[in-house]
């Protein structure tokens, strides 16, 4: 587990002091709480979308994403600003996704029944059979909100490593340099993972290409 | 490159990198050169493009409206120093130490008075105690009768050449 700051980058450690996040974590470091404050409120709803889409459960997603948190809180003494914040804080995530994928599997959980969990868009389990209607019948008129089912059951058919190299680059923008710094590997490795992730949607998604216009 | 040809798996994932724009320029030249001589990977690269903005229907997950301020409260919890008395258990586990206290205590008091008190009996058995070797071979102090009667025996040398032998 990733508790201290990440490794030395090829950039010139300076280039990291201008990232207005890093100056925050600084004063952070030096203890403000109010910085620390304003970098949750930033990263938030950043976190846990990039958890609800890994766990499809919205409060596992807010506690796993207090955890990054409190993970980055805790390690502030030690803070050297060699890496953008945000690099930080998303390796800090991918290491606590995967732990919480690995004691998942491992406590083997069952479900909880239809109707007890909601997501974040207000999907009840239910309408998982909603999207597997869909895919029976995948020429007839899909609305938003059908095609949003099919695409998450799309997401979910990812492994974890694909699905968050899928959402790093979808919804944080990221590079692949960025992600391959995030997320430990080489370059050609995210190039190869976000290869077969793409692939694996697009059979998925096909279907409903025209549908979804 | 005909246009039925299907690509490999080295053609797909530049494809992927290419959409990402993550290829140098010379491999992009390629992939255009290929795109344009292959119906194939256009509609590879078509698809690829299509499902990836079917991404954009994904919903943003939005935190609670007091997940800053809870987590700001969980890190003081997290943070306060821990202080024994301010523990909801503090009270039981003080009744439960002076229940102990007082017990241990009880336990010395009659520990202590039995040592002193048991020298203040005597004991019968311990004058047979200190005399057990006397008793153990008194039918031999018994057939010896007199120790003058050793002393003579000691001195007549009687034993000395038993000895010798």
């Amino acid at each position: 587990m990733v508790l201290t700051t990440p490794p030395p980058a090829n950039v010139d450690e300076s280039g990291f002091l201008h990232d207005p996040e890093v100056q925050l974590m600084l004063r952070v470091k030096q203890g403000d709480d109010e910085a620390f404050t304003t970098l949750v409120k930033t990263y938030q709803d950043r976190l846990a979308t990039i958890f609800f889409h890994m766990t499809q459960n919205q409060e596992a997603a807010e506690d796993l994403a207090q955890d990054v948190f409190m993970r980055i809180y805790r390690a502030r003494n030690g803070y050297q600003p060699t890496a953008r914040f945000s690099t930080w804080l998303f390796r800090i995530a991918n290491n606590l996704a995967i732990n919480s994928h690995r004691n998942k599997a491992r406590r083997k959980e069952v479900p909880l029944p239809a109707g007890e969990t909601t997501s974040v868009s207000g999907v009840r389990p239910e309408s998982q059979a909603l999207a597997d209607k869909s895919a029976l019948m995948p020429t007839r008129q899909i609305d938003k909100h059908e095609l949003q089912l099919v695409v998450q059951k799309a997401i979910e058919q990812l492994n974890e490593r694909q699905r968050l190299t899928v959402l790093l680059h979808k919804f944080e923008g990221m590079s692949y340099s960025e992600i391959a710094e995030t997320m430990e590997m080489t370059v050609p490795a995210v190039k190869s993972i976000l290869s077969r992730a793409r692939d694996t949607l697009r059979t998925a998604l096909e279907p409903y290409m025209q549908m979804g216009k | 490159m005909e246009k039925t040809v299907r690509l490999n798996a080295d053609q797909r994932e530049d494809l992927v990198a290419y959409l990402d724009g993550e290829l140098p320029d010379e491999e992009v030249q390629q992939i255009d050169h290929i795109i344009a001589r292959s119906e194939v990977a256009r509609h590879e690269v078509e698809a690829l493009a299509r499902t990836w903005e079917m991404l954009d229907v994904l919903p943003s997950a939005k935190a609670s409206d007091d997940f800053a301020s809870k987590t700001m409260t969980n890190l003081k919890v997290m943070e306060a120093p821990f202080i024994l008395e301010d523990q909801w258990w503090y009270p039981y586990l003080r009744r439960a130490g002076v229940i102990c206290g007082w017990l241990l205590c009880l336990g010395l008091s009659g520990w202590l008075g039995f040592q002193i008190t048991r020298h203040w009996v005597p004991n019968p058995h311990d004058e047979l105690l200190k005399d057990l070797p006397v008793i153990e071979n008194l039918d031999q102090y018994q057939d010896v009768r007199e120790i003058e009667f050793l002393n003579l025996l000691k001195q007549s040398s009687v034993f000395d050449d038993l000895q010798e032998k």
